[in-house]
């Protein structure tokens, strides 16, 4: 009677094991496009990703595990990857700026940032989320039209380790 | 890519490092990443490896060794990750990212 009784307490006794999640959290950097560039054509010599002339501005997106480990590169472009044949020339201009962020500090991005020919340099001292928007707008020759077709350009985002 | 900082170890090739590398492709609209070294003036360094160009699906991670000659070594600064860029219209995109880590750095 007694070995039955032991028997059934032991069978109501509830089963528990112990499993460990492990992880570990190291210093990356994760660059996602966040929303895609389009260009807008407002008039027949400039394409532009500017909302108001029709385009969409590129967003792209960093995201650091560890403050103080990287910094972000953005380059806007100069050239097209892919165009119809051009036979003027194509004067350039953009700027990439702080868009959003997932922490307040991470604002004093864009009063520190370095900007050097059309690259645009910030030092990623915050851990988290960062999104950056970068314009850029083409101008083709002296009030000429560009020929039709897919009009490509580039934007270039680097993470260098520091 | 992780990490930001790897430690340079000794390969089965005699005067041959290896530095062991992750990279996980976080672009839905990327699936091609290209390996590079480079030296501070972001000259390119010679170096080896399976694939210099990787194939990643979405959300995929793939670990990978890259060997550097032991000459090269006090030279070698950069190591970097290219995203690249397809040939299909459809799907190209805007944005080109590139990451690198520190081959002269701290230890992580």
């Amino acid at each position: 009677m007694k070995y039955s009784a032991f028997i059934l307490a032991m069978a109501a006794l509830p089963a528990a094991a112990n499993t460990e999640i492990n992880g570990m959290v190291e210093a990356k950097c994760v660059i996602q496009t966040d929303t895609s560039g389009v260009y807008g054509n407002p008039t027949a010599d400039k394409l532009s990703t500017a909302n108001t002339d029709g385009g969409v501005i590129p967003i792209v997106r960093y995201d650091v595990a560890i403050a103080d480990y990287y910094l972000a590169k953005i380059t806007h472009p100069t050239e097209f990857s892919s165009s119809p044949a051009l036979s003027d020339t194509v004067t350039w201009t953009g700027e990439t700026s702080v868009f959003q962020t997932s922490d307040a500090g991470m604002s004093a991005y864009d009063t520190n940032k370095i900007v050097y020919g059309s690259t645009s340099e910030f030092d990623l001292t915050i851990a988290g989320s960062t999104w950056f928007k970068t314009t850029s707008t083409a101008s083709y020759g002296f009030g000429k039209a560009f020929p039709g077709g897919n009009y490509t350009a580039i934007v270039v985002a680097e993470c260098i380790a520091k | 890519m992780t990490p930001a900082y790897p430690d340079l170890k000794p390969s089965h090739v005699d005067g041959v490092s290896k530095v062991e590398m992750s990279l996980f492709n976080s672009r839905s609209d990327v699936k091609y990443y290209q390996i590079e070294v480079f030296d501070e003036e972001w000259v390119n360094i010679p170096f080896s490896t399976t694939y210099r160009i990787m194939k990643l699906d979405h959300k995929e991670r793939k670990n990978f060794d890259v060997y550097i000659r032991n000459i090269d070594i006090d030279r070698a600064v950069y190591l970097c990750t290219t995203s690249k860029i397809s040939k299909s219209k459809s799907t190209r995109p805007f944005v080109a990212s590139k990451i690198c880590s520190r081959l002269d750095g701290p230890q992580a």
